[in-house]
């Protein structure tokens, strides 16, 4: 062993009510010199103000042209032990659900090939093993592929879709956000682990407007569950929230964005518009043994959500308002393949597809993609008269 | 520092492995790195990626978007592969001589 | 060569019998207590999830520890929730208060379900990014430190509050539409070493990512050059330039965002918007970032409605009252001057004084 190194700025990190990200490093570093020198490089980041890590390395497995980000330190001599220091993005179980057998397999091999430090889970939504050195990333990969875990995305590229738990647990659900994003997570495995694309592509999946997996803002394709029909109300279970003190005019009808809910008093019975009805939810968030969703099922697409790299944030766009959501979902599939060819071809550099829209407009790439705009796409329409009119519409002249 | 012998002389490489400095590229280059990135025999194919890649960075200074070098080569993306096994990106742009590849991670 | 594009396990073999046995027939649920979710199935089954707070980044120990306790008590499943909690699922009602009893005793914290503050989703920061600006797993062990009470249910708010923390202005994590969001953000210029650009920078793809046009070609020095004046810092050409440093730790900080959500309920989701635009790094606490945060909650936490997020919370009560109720300063740092700017500027004489 070294000199004793003291961390008294990240030791002040492990003190304090929340679990702490420290004594995780710190129980690493016992077992992996690497992790060890992970420890050393944050306190220095930690006493200085700045990071230490190289711009991008580029680091990866046979056949594949992502799914390692390589890491290297910008102080090797400074830093020998975390000189290499590589994350893999691991595609994680749709819905987050493992065995412990799994996650055991999975620490069993992250020990030998890594520091045993980990993302659980990383934002995208993949497993991500945090720390390991060139010379180790394929015979990881090849241990990993042994106990059933692929590697997600990276580059111009999809990134491993994710989604909320859904019908697993959920009595919201009103499409099976799991199993969609299992099918679509190994119909588009190449798309994933070879990039061809401008930029990245996540596809995020919620089972219901609610939105938990934040598929709007935070995917170029999002896919949330929703119905068209009107929600079910259990006139027994309403007249029991009453019964019990439950604030039903001030925390329902009032807060019902369309007015669409009416208590009859005298029949003590809740009425809804079914037409009014915007799906918002809240009704239901509010009374879940009372209301629920309704029985036709299926979901909208959204398109282009984003963060403000580089040309501003978006959170996505109507692309279809309802699609039914049965596997093998053929047409949710002809969708995207539509989208990301369009976006493939026309796209720029490290143009994301939000931003290809807003340059070429919306109307052209519906045109393009073959879809018929319908006015739930818009907030409102044009305010202004500079409309685009093609040949084929004017009467010519002369 | 990272170096790779070609004919007895040793030429920097980053901690990636691409050449430091653009100008010693060279076909004799090709034939060390093609080893380091499990190309097993250069063939005619390889050298029209690697030729491509090159007239493509010298006109436009620039690496081209994959789904370009598909298009002017007339690979597919799983040949691409086939014939560098470590991606485009990381094997033909080595192999190349192009400044590493700076795509988003 | 070993298999490839074979993809994650399939969850059907990952879930416990009692959620493979009532998938899709969940009736409803209800918190009979703080973080433990009681479900109800159309079958009778009832399931008890206890969501319990992780530090995101772990070992591989704490993973054997999650594991021990969900063969003891859970058959030997578990999950992680979409912030990044560990869920226990106990379908043999028994099991429930021994397992909370156990959680307790190891000093594990459980919370973050319904109406509360649940885990922070953030970025990889100084431990493990080369962009970042910040260390986002500090600032979020530092936040949730003040914070926990509202995890725990401790203390009650009116609605769920979400928090996010991205090390630079990418903002990867959900930053752009959270309640609360802390972004590192830079105040200078990228500096140029001009012979390394000459080497690694295509140049055409470094002009090309300027979103303001503040980047064009030095043909003498083979380099580039940057208008300052055009120049908002967001780093974009130091992504695709590995010879551009924008990292400055005397100017680098934090900013405040607040009102974003990403729910469809009652209103439609909506951005995050300047509260706070500058707090110097202050590791390893960032008190002022977190006394600023705490400030955010109480205030909103005292005066919002039954369910009504941070941004319905604020649209209600109009701007001006948000920045009279905190007390922050409004500046001209907070009138967007972006590609959507002219949406943000008022157009009406409604106003709150």
């Amino acid at each position: 062993m070294d000199e004793k190194k003291t961390t008294p700025l990240l030791d002040e990190l492990e003190a304090g009510e929340w679990p702490s990200f420290v004594t995780q490093l710190k129980q690493a570093a016992k077992k992996s010199k690497m992790a060890a020198g992970l420890v050393q490089q944050l306190e220095a980041s930690y006493e200085e103000k700045i990071g230490h890590w190289k711009h991008g390395g580029i680091v990866g497995v046979k056949g594949y042209g992502g799914g390692v980000v390589g890491r290297y330190s910008d102080d090797p001599e400074r830093f020998p032990d975390c000189r290499e220091f590589h994350t893999l993005r691991v595609n994680q179980v749709a819905g987050f659900f493992y065995s412990t057998k799994k996650l055991r397999e999975l620490a069993d091999v992250w020990d030998k090939y890594g520091t045993g430090l980990y993302n659980l889970h990383g934002s995208t939504g993949d497993i991500i093993l945090l720390g390991t050195d060139t010379q180790n990333v394929q015979p990881c990969f090849d241990a990993l592929s042994e106990i059933g875990f692929d590697l997600g995305g990276s580059g111009g590229a999809l990134r491993t879709p994710s989604c909320c738990v859904g019908m697993a647990r959920c009595e919201k659900a009103c499409i099976d956000s799991m199993d969609i994003n299992h099918n679509l997570t190994l119909h588009y495995q190449n798309e994933m682990h070879r990039p061809a694309w401008p930029y990245k592509f996540k596809i995020k999946i919620s089972a219901c407007p609610n939105d938990c997996a934040a598929s709007t803002a935070r995917s170029d394709l999002a896919i949330v569950g929703l119905w068209r029909d009107t929600i079910e109300i259990d006139q027994d279970a309403v007249r029991e929230y009453v019964a019990n003190g439950f604030k039903l005019e001030e925390n329902v009808l009032r807060r019902c964005p369309t007015w669409a809910l009416d208590w009859d008093a005298e029949n003590k019975e809740l009425k809804v518009k079914a037409e009014d009805c915007t799906h918002c939810m809240h009704c239901i968030n509010a009374m879940p043994k009372a209301i629920r969703i309704g029985k036709e099922r299926g979901a909208a697409i959204m398109i282009g959500g984003k963060a403000p790299v580089v040309k501003g944030a978006n959170i996505g766009w109507v692309l279809v308002p309802f699609m039914k959501m049965e596997a093998p979902y053929t047409e949710l599939k002809e969708i995207i393949d539509r989208v990301t060819d369009y976006w493939a071809e026309h796209g720029k550099n490290r143009e994301r597809v939000g931003e290809l829209i807003d340059r070429v407009g919306y109307a052209t790439f519906l045109k393009a993609i073959g879809l018929e705009p319908v006015p739930q796409m818009v907030t409102a329409p044009r305010a202004n008269p500079y409309i685009f009119w093609s040949a084929e519409e004017v009467e010519k002249r002369g | 520092m990272n170096y790779i012998e070609v004919n007895g002389v040793k030429i920097e490489l980053d901690e990636d492995g691409f050449i430091v400095e653009p100008d010693l590229w060279s076909e004799d280059l090709v034939k060390a790195f093609a080893k380091t990135e499990g190309v097993e025999e250069l063939t005619e194919d390889h050298w029209k990626v690697i030729n491509y890649l090159r007239d493509y960075f010298k006109q436009f200074g620039i690496a081209p978007m994959i789904r370009k070098l598909c298009k002017d080569t007339g690979f597919s993306l799983k040949e691409i592969y086939d014939l560098f096994p470590s991606g485009p990106a990381k094997g033909a742009c080595k192999l190349a001589g192009l400044p590493k590849p700076t795509g988003c991670v | 060569m070993a298999r490839t594009d074979f993809g994650p396990p399939d969850y059907r073999e990952m879930l416990p019998p009692i959620v493979a046995e009532n998938y899709g027939k969940w009736l409803y649920h209800e918190i009979p207590q703080p973080g433990v979710i009681k479900h109800v199935s159309e079958t009778g089954a009832v399931l008890y999830s206890v969501r319990m707070a992780s530090p995101r980044l772990v070992n591989s120990d704490w993973v054997r520890e999650i594991c021990d306790i969900a063969e003891k008590y859970c058959g030997g499943y578990l999950r992680f929730t979409t912030r990044h909690n560990v869920e226990f699922l106990v379908s043999d009602p028994s099991q429930l208060q021994p397992l909370l009893d156990e959680l307790k005793a190891r000093g594990h914290m459980i919370g973050g379900a319904g109406h509360a503050i649940s885990n922070v989703v953030h970025t990889q920061g100084w431990v493990h990014c080369k962009s970042a600006v910040t260390d986002a797993s500090g600032l979020v062990k530092s936040v949730m430190d003040e914070l926990h009470p509202y995890f725990s249910g401790k203390i009650k708010i009116p609605a769920r509050l979400r928090i996010a923390v991205a090390c630079c202005v990418n903002m990867c994590g959900a930053c752009h539409c959270s309640d609360i969001a802390i972004v590192g953000i830079h105040r200078t210029v990228p500096r140029i070493n001009d012979e390394l650009v000459a080497k690694t920078c295509e140049i055409p793809t470094t002009v090309a990512s300027c979103p303001t046009g503040a980047i064009r070609p030095n043909p003498k020095l083979k380099s580039i050059e940057i208008n300052a004046e055009k120049c908002m810092m967001c780093g974009n050409c130091t992504v695709v330039c590995p010879a551009l440093k924008i990292m400055d730790p005397e100017n680098d900080g934090v900013s405040i965002w607040v009102g974003g959500k990403v729910s469809n309920a009652r209103t439609a989701p909506m951005f995050s918007r300047l509260a706070v635009p500058f707090i110097k790094n202050n590791p390893p606490r960032w008190p002022e970032v977190t006394d600023t945060v705490k400030h955010l909650v109480e205030v909103w936490a005292k005066d919002a409605k039954y369910g009504e997020r941070m941004g319905e919370w604020i649209e209600r009560i109009g701007w001006e009252r948000f920045f009279k109720l905190t007390g922050l300063p409004f500046t001209e740092k907070h009138i967007d001057s972006f590609t959507h700017a002219t949406q943000t500027f008022r157009s009406t004489t409604q106003f709150r004084f």
